[in-house]
């Protein structure tokens, strides 16, 4: 397990470096000129003070150069600062991280609870008016997109029923974005989980398992489940990441103040010590959430451990 | 119908959830957040806007934007313009309730001019040489050369009034900010919510508001709410009290009875065309022209925007002096597809041959639906256009790009500037010019003598000159105005609210709920 461990840790680190290399250049990837871009909001700027920026940026300076120089302000902790406002980068990525964490977790919970259970009763019931049922809800599900679930829900849940209020932050505010990206959400898990529990109910050690005349339930939740458990786990890490994508939808609709909401105008904005920082950060938590979901995986199969 | 239990159910469940907002709370959704809270370090109107509530200038505009006093009870001009004089009131409290005087003039006026880092928009300062304190309530501005524009900006938030205490504190502009408006800064929580609290001590001297003294409510919660239907379904439910609706649910808003739709007049804003004139086919007249010619701008309103907007005819906005439409009517290009058509076939452009450009704008208030419309338009004689949809910033910046550009498609875009007075035509158009595009020797020699004539008959002239050469080589071609931000949905149970000349909300006298 250890050896398991530090094989995955280099995986990370050399993952992050690939991204900062990237995200250094990343300015060097804009048409025209980055600098031009920065300034062009403020009023009969010099070329001598465009000059003097361009310098303090490092952009005159060699490629390497510029990257050690990036690296280094990095290790200290200093991403720059925005272009609109020149606030801190840092400080404006930490704020709102924790708000999409949270956002994307509870999302997932209701997706997995839902999905779990819509899958796993589908593939027991395989063939019948049941599984039809739910697996059509799945489709529609999946074919739902986040922007319009959204505001069904708001209108339902927060102006007519009065229910939840619009927007804002708090719990309150998390149940109908995280309902929103849950629920499209659960419609894959679900398929996922069917088709998978569906392999394992066909398997030779389950089919013994019955025939050695074990009690049904154990049959399903220990050795069933656990095996079908597998793939969905991983797939439950991808769709954690992809869920805080999903989440820049989301927290639009919703006036949920978070990350993806801010790299969307960061963008739109070209703001890029920005963009910078939120690529860097969303890197190191996929690549965090990756290590995590390898662990479990070696936890529930230990074929992996060794 | 709805059974008594299940109604105290939802009741009960509302008050456990409950809704962040107090009871005397107005809030205010819009679209996005501020840049910054420091008036020297950003530009944007959702900045203004905000800053407006917190800080006061040493003039106001009354309703009828005209300069009025305000932090200063007079000010004085020397016969040959080059200085001016502030007096202040004596009774001026900031927010951390130290008093407020010339000093802290002078510390304004010196950070955004003298400053390491000065203000993004030093330059319409005008060339100030120097700024002096005569007396603790006297400050007196020297100027190189005499500046027409100097006393109305000084009614701008961009010379919003700081008070020195802001020097003591390393987060002011991202965590904190001292000025003497009616609403005190209580926190700002970036990309969310900034919310404000009534200045208890605050006396109105020159805001055009019916309210003379401190606000009515207790806070101001000003709300980043980036969907409009979001938005809108906060104003139903109550949770919000004041929107920026989106043009699409204008017409049911004036429909509801809970809700009042408000249209800003007045506010300065100029929504035209412009083009890359360094390169063909912009760089002759006639193809600018025939672009002008091409559009019929009165229907282009009309569908897209109704009566929220005017027709403007001239380079500045209507309520903004020298404005005549009038005289630009004389000089613009009326709709004429034929003559646009004979314009186009002169430079070798026609059904064979077809123009091709680029036009862009900027995102929001539905300008996307008004560039379908010239674009639909422009097909009829034979120009092909592709539209390009951006953020003003990016805006900002291909302008610059594309006049600096030899080779390419030709470039037009829907452009808006808002100022209260036409130094607006210096800014854009003296060479070398915001963008770096459109000016003439001649054009240079009447923007120059806009900004030192003083004697207003003589100014309105030379500014009509101006307005002239603009129109007449359709460098600039005035569409309509306002053009954005200027609605506003409020709830009808909180009456008071009020916009003031050039797109400025008052809340003073707005009743909370």
């Amino acid at each position: 397990m250890a050896r398991f461990l530090v094989q995955r840790l280099f995986a990370a680190v050399l993952t992050i470096f690939v991204t900062t290399v990237a995200v250094s250049m990343l300015i060097h990837l804009v048409p025209g000129d980055p600098v031009q871009i920065m300034y062009a909001q403020s009023q009969g700027t010099t070329p001598e003070q465009l000059e003097a920026v361009r310098e303090r940026l490092g952009l005159d300076r060699p490629l390497v150069e510029q990257y050690i120089a990036y690296v280094g302000r990095l290790l200290q902790g200093d991403l720059g600062v925005t272009i609109r406002g020149e606030q801190p980068v840092l400080e404006l990525l930490l704020l709102r991280l924790p708000n999409t964490l949270i956002l994307a977790a509870s999302a997932l919970l209701i997706a997995s609870v839902i999905g779990l259970t819509f899958g796993f009763i589908a593939a027991y019931k395989r063939g019948t008016w049941l599984d039809t049922a739910l697996m059509t809800t799945a489709i529609l599900g999946v074919s739902m997109p986040h922007f319009w679930l959204g505001l069904i829900l708001l209108f339902y849940f927060a102006v007519q029923l009065g229910w939840f209020p619009v927007a804002g932050s708090g719990f309150p505010n998390l149940v109908l974005p995280a309902l929103t990206l849950g629920l499209t959400n659960a419609a894959i898990i679900a398929r996922l989980t069917r088709s998978s529990m569906i392999d394992v109910f066909d398997q030779d050690f389950v089919r013994t398992a019955h025939s050695k005349g074990l009690p049904k339930a154990m049959v399903l939740s220990r050795h069933a489940l656990r095996a079908g458990l597998v793939p969905i786990v991983t797939m439950m890490g991808l769709q954690f990441t992809y869920m805080m994508g999903g989440a820049i939808v989301v927290e639009n609709v919703f006036g949920w103040n978070g990350v993806g909401r801010m790299a969307i105008q960061a963008i739109f904005q070209r703001d890029y010590p920005l963009i910078q920082g939120f690529i860097l950060m969303f890197a190191i938590v996929v690549v965090l959430v990756s290590i995590l979901m390898d662990v479990i995986y070696a936890l529930l199969d230990p074929r992996i451990r060794h | 119908m709805r059974s008594g239990y299940k109604s105290l159910a939802i009741s009960a469940l509302a008050v456990a959830l409950g809704s962040q907002a107090m009871a005397a709370d107005i809030v205010w959704a819009r679209d996005g957040d501020i840049d910054s809270l420091d008036p020297h370090r950003a530009t944007s109107t959702l900045s203004r806007q905000v800053w407006y509530q917190i800080y006061d200038s040493l003039l106001e505009f009354d309703d009828n934007g005209s300069v009025v006093p305000n932090l200063a009870r007079s000010w004085e001009v020397s016969d040959d313009g080059t200085e001016i004089t502030f007096v202040l009131h004596d009774d001026i409290v900031c927010h951390d309730g130290t008093p407020f005087d010339a000093d802290d003039v002078v510390w304004t006026a010196d950070r955004a001019i003298f400053g390491d880092h000065p203000s993004l928009t030093k330059a319409s300062w005008g060339n100030v040489i120097s700024v002096d304190k005569v007396d603790d309530l006297t400050v007196a501005l020297k100027l190189e050369q005499p500046f027409g524009a100097f006393v109305p900006f000084m009614a701008d938030q961009f010379t919003s009034m700081l008070c020195d205490s802001n020097a003591d504190a390393a987060d002011f502009g991202t965590g904190s900010a001292i000025g003497t408006g009616p609403w005190k800064l209580d926190s700002w929580s970036k990309g969310s919510e900034i919310v404000l609290e009534a200045n208890t001590d605050y006396v109105n001297r020159g805001r055009p508001v019916d309210n003379p003294g401190a606000p009515k409510a207790n806070r101001l919660v000003i709300r980043a709410m980036p969907e409009g239907q979001t938005r809108v379904a906060g104003l139903r439910t109550g949770e919000l009290n004041v929107i920026v609706p989106p043009i699409q649910e204008v017409k049911s808003l004036q429909e509801d009875e809970t809700a009042e739709v408000h249209v800003a007049e007045g506010t300065g804003q100029n929504m035209f065309l412009q083009f890359a004139v360094n390169r063909p086919p912009f760089d002759d007249a006639r193809a600018r022209r025939a672009v002008s010619h091409a559009i019929d701008k009165d229907m282009a309103i009309q569908v897209v925007y109704g009566d929220l907007v005017e027709r403007q005819y001239c380079p500045i906005s209507r309520g903004v002096f020298g404005n005549d439409p009038e005289f630009c009517q004389q000089h613009d290009q009326d709709y004429d597809p034929e003559k646009s058509k004979e314009l186009l076939a002169e430079l070798g452009y026609g059904p064979d041959n077809p123009m091709e450009v680029i036009l862009a704008t900027w995102t929001g208030d539905n300008r996307e639906r008004m560039l379908q419309m010239i674009q639909n338009q422009l097909k009829q004689v034979n120009i092909d256009v592709s539209i390009e949809v951006m953020d003003i910033g990016t805006l900002n910046a291909r302008d610059t790009q594309e006049n600096n550009k030899a080779e390419g498609p030709g470039y037009m875009d829907l452009m808006g500037w808002t100022w209260f007075d036409p130094d607006l035509l210096y800014l854009l158009w003296h060479s070398p010019g915001a963008y770096e595009g459109f000016h003439t020797p001649e054009l240079d020699k009447i923007l120059e003598a806009t900004r030192t004539t003083v004697d207003p008959a003589e100014r309105e002239k030379i500014v009509k000159d101006a307005f002239r050469i603009l129109l007449e080589e359709a460098a600039q071609v005035p569409i309509y105005t306002p053009g954005w931000l200027w609605l506003y949905a409020v709830s009808a149970d909180t009456p008071g609210f009020k916009i003031g000349p050039f797109n400025r909300a008052q809340f003073s006298a707005m009743e909370a709920p």
